[in-house]
C-alpha cells in the first residue's frame, strides 16, 4: 500500500439528533501510514463522526469517500468490507461467547452451512499470536478481565484486515504494559500503510504514536495540525476554545483532625489487612495498577461487599457498616467507578437522582415526598456544583460525563456527609470537565470533608492528592506525601507483588 | 486411549450450558428412580411408551421457546398457536379438504403469527412480553372463530374414517419400530433444530443477540432477521404440536394448547436455558421436558392430586432458575476492579 495517500475524505458532514446538531459541516481527512488523533471535549462530535465513517450512523448531509470511492449510506457491514474497523468506546462483546466467536461474529467462516469452528479458532490463535496477546481463543469473554476484553476487541478489529482502524478511547481500560503492547501494534500497522484514527482524552499518550491531530469543538471542525509543529497547550486551547490555566488546581488547607480510620480491613482476596487514616482538609489518593484492590477497598468500606474483619472509626467512634445504608447514615459516601451502571439511575431525572438517597430527609411522617424540599435541595445542588443542565427534570442519561459525575456527588452533598470516596471520577471525561471535578474535590477538602480518591492516572493522583497510598494485589504497599513522590516510586510500590512462585498467574494477570 | 477418553469428557463438560443440561438429566434420573421405587409400574413398558409420547409435545414446544429465550426474548403466543393449528387443520378436514393441503394451509397461518411476532419484537422493538401477549390473545381468538366458537366435529366426518384414522395414526396413535410416531417426530425436530442452533451461522447469531444485542448489531449481525427466525421456529413447533393434539383428539378443540407457552418456558428453564438470554443448550430442553413429564407421570402413578402436581412443578421451576442465578454469579459475578 502506498504511504501518505489520502484514504478517507469527509466533507461538510452534517448530523442532527433530535434537538442537537451533533455535526455541523465537519471535514476530516486520513492518509495511509499515519496515526491521526481526533481530539475534542466530550460532546464535540468525535465519536459521532467516526460512527458515520464506520456505518453505525447515517449522515444527514455531506460527502464521504474511502480509498477514493464515494459512499452513500453505509451499514456496519459495508464499512467493514470497505476496510474500516472501529473499536468502540464501550466494550461491545458478547460475554457468553468465546474469544474466537466474538472475533468472527457477523462474518463466520463456513463450510457449506456448517460453521468451521476449528478453522476460525486456528485463525484467531494466529492473530492473537501475531499481536502477542496471551489469550486462549476458546475462553469465554465474560470470564476475562476488562483489559483483556479490550484486547479481544482490538484483535477482532484487526482480524477483519482493516486498512482504516478507528480506536475510540482504547487505553482507558488497559494497564501500562498493555498500552505499550497496543502502541507497538499501532506502529506496526502504520508501517504497513494502514490509516489509524485515535481518539483519546489522555493527551500525554499522543506523543508516543500520533502524526497529526484534528481538533473538534461543539460539533464543528476546528483545525488539523502536524503533531510535531504544535504543543499540548495549543491543542488544549483549541479543544476548549480558551486556555485552561491549571491542569491540576491545588488548594492548600491546614490538616485538621483525624476523621476516618480504617483498621485491619479484610474482605476477600483483593482487600487484605488494609489500614489507613484520613484527616480533615486533605485528599488521599489511592494509586495502583488495575486489579490492585482499590475498588474492592472502597466497596468494603461503603458496605457493598461483606467484610471479614476490621474496624472503621469515624471521628474516633467505631461504626458498624454492614450495608450501604449504614455507611450513608454514618456519613461515608461513595461515588462509584461506573457512573452509568452504579452511580445513577440513568432513566430517572436529575431531581429524582439527587433525592433518591435523601428521601429520609425529604419525606414527612407519612412517607410523602415534599416536592418543595426536593426542589430546594436540587436547585441548591445544581447551583453549588455548577451542573450544566436546562432544568432538573431531564434524564441523567442526557448529561455529559462530567455533569453526571456532579450529580452523583450532588446527591451525597445534599446530606451531611463527612467522608466522600471517589473511584476513578475522571475516567472518560474531557479535560475541562476533569478540572471541574478537581475543583469539586478541592472544595470538599476546604470544607473539611475527608476525600478519598482512587485513580489509575498517575499524574492526576500526584497533582491532586496530598497524600498517596499505593496498593498492590489487595495490600497497601506504601504511603507517600504527594509533594515528595515520583512516578517511579509509585510504580515500584504498585508492582510490589508478594513473591510466590505458585502465584505466578496473579502476578501476570494482576487484574481479576 | 484412556487419556483420549478424558479429553473427550473434558471437552463435553466445557461446552457452555452443558452444566445446566447435565444437572437436569441427573435430576431426571433421580426423580424417575424415586417414583419407580414407590410404584414399580412406573418402569412398565406401556408407561415408558406413554411417557415418551407425552414428553414429546413438551419437547417440541420447548425447542421453539428455547430458540426465543436464548435471544433473551419470550414467546407467549405458543399455546394459542397450538390451538390455532389444531382448530384450523381440524376445521378444514371436517370440510373435506385433503389432509395434506389442510396441513399446508395451517402451516401458512401459523407462520404468519411467527412473522408478526418477529416484526413486532425485532423491527418495532416492542417488549417481547407485550408483543406476544397481544398475539397470544389474537391467535386464541382466531382458534375460537375458525369454527364459529365451537369445537369441530370428528375429522373423520369430512375426510372419511380411513383418512381420519391415518391422520390420527401418523401424529399420535401409530408406532414405528415399536415407539409412538409422536416421539419420532419430536426427535426428528430435535435433531434438526439442535443442528441449526449449534452448527450454523444463524445459531451463533441467536446466542450473540441474547448475549449482547448491541455488539451483535455492530458486528454486522442482522438482528431483525435473526429475531424473526426464532419466532418462526417457535411458530413452526407450535404448529406441529397443534397437529399432534388434533391427531390425539381426532377433532379440533378450541382450548387446545392452553398454557403451553408456560410449559415450554418451564421445560427450557429446568434444562438450564437462561431466560436472560445468551446461554443454554437444546439438550437441556430435552432434559427439562423429560423432567416435567416424568414428574407429572410419576405423581399421577402414585396417586397425587392435580393440586400437588402443580405445586411440585412450580417449586422445581423456581429451584432450577435459582440454580441458574447461583451459577451465573459464580461464573460472571467477579467484579471489575481498579
Amino acid at each position: 500500500m502506498k504511504m501518505n495517500e489520502v484514504i478517507v475524505s469527509m466533507e461538510n458532514i452534517v448530523k442532527t439528533f433530535p434537538g442537537v446538531k451533533a455535526l455541523d459541516h465537519v471535514r476530516f481527512e486520513l492518509r495511509s501510514g499515519e496515526v491521526m488523533a481526533l481530539l475534542g471535549e466530550n460532546g464535540a462530535g468525535k465519536s459521532t463522526l467516526m460512527k458515520i465513517l464506520s456505518g453505525v450512523y447515517t449522515r444527514d448531509g455531506g460527502t464521504m469517500s474511502i480509498f477514493g470511492k464515494e459512499y452513500g449510506d453505509l451499514t456496519p457491514k459495508m464499512a467493514q468490507e470497505a476496510g474500516v474497523a472501529i473499536i468502540h468506546q464501550e466494550l461491545n462483546m458478547c460475554r457468553h461467547l468465546s474469544v474466537t466467536e466474538n472475533m468472527f461474529l457477523g462474518r463466520e467462516k463456513r463450510n457449506g452451512i456448517i460453521l468451521s469452528n476449528r478453522e476460525m479458532e486456528n485463525e484467531a490463535r494466529k492473530i492473537l499470536e501475531e499481536l502477542k496477546i496471551d489469550l486462549d481463543p476458546g475462553q469465554v469473554v465474560g470470564e476475562l478481565p476488562v483489559s483483556k476484553q479490550q484486547m479481544v476487541e482490538i484483535a477482532k478489529a484487526l482480524s477483519t484486515n482493516a486498512r482504516i482502524l478507528i480506536m475510540d478511547e482504547p487505553t482507558s481500560a488497559l494497564t501500562a504494559r498493555e498500552i505499550e503492547d497496543l502502541f507497538r501494534i499501532i506502529r506496526d500497522l502504520k508501517s504497513k500503510g494502514c490509516g489509524i484514527v485515535y481518539i483519546s482524552h489522555r493527551l500525554e499518550e499522543l506523543e508516543h504514536i500520533v502524526d497529526r491531530v484534528t481538533v473538534m469543538r461543539d460539533g464543528q471542525y476546528i483545525t488539523t495540525m502536524n503533531f510535531a509543529d504544535t504543543t499540548l497547550d495549543e491543542i488544549i486551547a483549541n479543544m476548549v476554545g480558551r486556555e485552561i490555566k491549571e491542569k491540576f488546581p491545588r488548594v492548600e488547607c491546614k490538616k485538621g483532625k483525624k476523621i476516618l480510620e480504617v483498621r485491619g480491613l479484610n474482605a476477600g482476596r483483593m482487600v487484605r489487612d488494609v489500614s489507613f487514616d484520613l484527616y480533615e482538609g486533605e485528599i488521599v489518593g489511592f494509586a495502583g495498577l488495575m486489579g490492585a484492590g482499590r475498588t474492592e477497598t472502597t466497596r468494603a468500606i461503603f458496605g457493598v461487599d461483606p467484610k471479614e474483619s476490621g474496624q472503621i472509626l469515624l471521628n474516633g467512634q467505631e461504626v458498624q457498616i454492614r450495608k450501604p445504608s449504614d455507611a450513608i447514615r454514618a456519613g461515608i459516601v461513595l461515588a462509584p467507578e461506573d457512573r452509568k451502571k452504579d452511580g445513577l439511575c440513568t432513566k430517572l431525572s436529575i431531581r429524582q437522582n439527587i433525592a433518591l438517597p435523601n428521601l429520609d430527609l425529604l419525606c414527612d411522617k407519612a412517607g410523602v415526598v415534599s416536592r418543595r424540599k426536593e426542589t430546594e435541595m436540587c436547585d441548591q445542588a445544581v447551583k453549588n456544583l455548577k451542573i450544566k443542565t436546562p432544568n432538573v427534570e431531564i434524564n441523567a442519561d442526557n448529561l455529559s460525563g462530567g455533569n453526571q459525575q456532579k450529580v452523583v456527588v450532588g446527591k451525597w452533598l445534599a446530606r451531611d456527609s463527612k467522608v466522600v470516596i471517589f473511584d476513578e471520577p475522571t475516567r472518560g471525561i474531557d479535560v475541562a470537565a476533569k478540572v471541574e471535578i478537581y475543583n469539586l474535590m478541592n472544595m470538599l477538602k476546604a470544607e473539611g470533608i475527608g476525600v478519598m480518591f482512587v485513580s489509575s492516572e498517575m499524574p492526576e493522583v500526584m497533582g491532586i492528592a496530598d497524600r498517596i497510598i499505593v496498593m498492590c494485589d489487595g495490600r497497601i504497599t506504601g504511603e507517600l506525601m504527594a509533594s515528595e513522590a515520583t512516578q517511579n516510586e509509585i510504580l515500584t510500590l504498585a508492582t510490589r507483588f508478594e513473591k510466590k512462585i505458585a502465584d505466578k498467574e496473579t502476578v501476570g494477570g494482576g487484574e481479576s | 486411549m484412556n487419556q483420549n477418553k478424558q479429553g473427550v469428557i473434558k471437552r463435553i463438560l466445557s461446552i457452555r450450558g452443558m452444566g445446566g443440561a447435565l444437572t437436569a438429566f441427573a435430576g431426571l434420573i433421580v426423580i424417575y428412580i424415586a417414583f419407580g421405587i414407590i410404584n414399580p409400574k412406573v418402569f412398565a413398558g406401556q408407561n415408558v411408551m406413554n411417557l415418551l409420547r407425552s414428553m414429546s409435545k413438551y419437547l417440541i414446544i420447548g425447542i421453539g421457546q428455547s430458540y426465543v429465550l436464548i435471544t433473551g426474548n419470550i414467546d407467549l403466543s405458543i399455546g394459542s398457536v397450538v390451538g390455532m393449528s389444531a382448530m384450523i387443520s381440524a376445521t378444514l378436514m371436517c370440510l373435506g379438504v385433503n389432509p395434506v393441503l389442510a396441513v399446508l394451509i395451517t402451516l401458512a397461518c401459523c407462520m404468519v403469527v411467527g412473522v408478526i411476532n418477529g416484526f413486532l419484537v425485532g423491527k418495532c422493538k416492542l417488549p417481547p412480553f407485550i408483543a406476544t401477549l397481544g398475539t397470544m390473545f389474537v391467535a386464541r381468538g382466531i382458534a375460537y372463530m375458525v369454527n364459529g366458537n365451537r369445537n369441530t366435529d370428528a375429522i373423520a366426518s369430512g375426510i372419511g374414517k380411513e383418512g381420519g384414522d391415518t391422520f390420527q395414526n401418523v401424529f399420535y396413535y401409530g408406532k414405528t419400530l415399536g415407539i409412538y410416531n409422536t416421539f419420532w417426530i419430536a426427535i426428528l425436530l430435535f435433531v434438526i433444530f439442535f443442528f441449526l442452533l449449534s452448527k450454523t451461522r444463524t445459531g451463533r447469531h441467536i446466542y450473540a443477540i441474547g448475549s449482547n444485542v448491541e455488539a451483535a448489531k455492530l458486528s454486522g449481525v442482522n438482528v431483525v432477521a435473526t429475531t424473526t427466525k426464532t419466532y418462526l421456529v417457535s411458530a413452526f413447533c407450535s404448529f406441529v404440536v397443534g397437529l399432534i393434539l388434533c391427531g390425539q383428539a381426532g377433532m379440533g378443540n378450541m382450548e387446545a394448547g392452553n398454557m403451553y407457552e408456560m410449559y415450554a418456558v418451564a421445560a427450557g428453564v429446568i434444562g438450564g436455558i437462561s431466560p436472560l438470554g445468551g446461554t443454554g443448550l437444546l439438550l437441556g430442553t430435552l432434559a427439562g421436558a423429560s423432567v416435567w413429564q416424568t414428574l407429572e407421570n410419576g405423581l399421577n402413578m402414585i396417586g397425587a392430586q392435580v393440586g400437588i402436581q402443580r405445586l411440585v412443578i412450580g417449586i422445581i421451576v423456581v429451584f432450577a432458575v435459582l440454580l441458574d442465578v447461583v451459577f451465573r454469579k459464580g461464573v460472571f459475578g467477579k467484579r471489575r476492579s481498579a
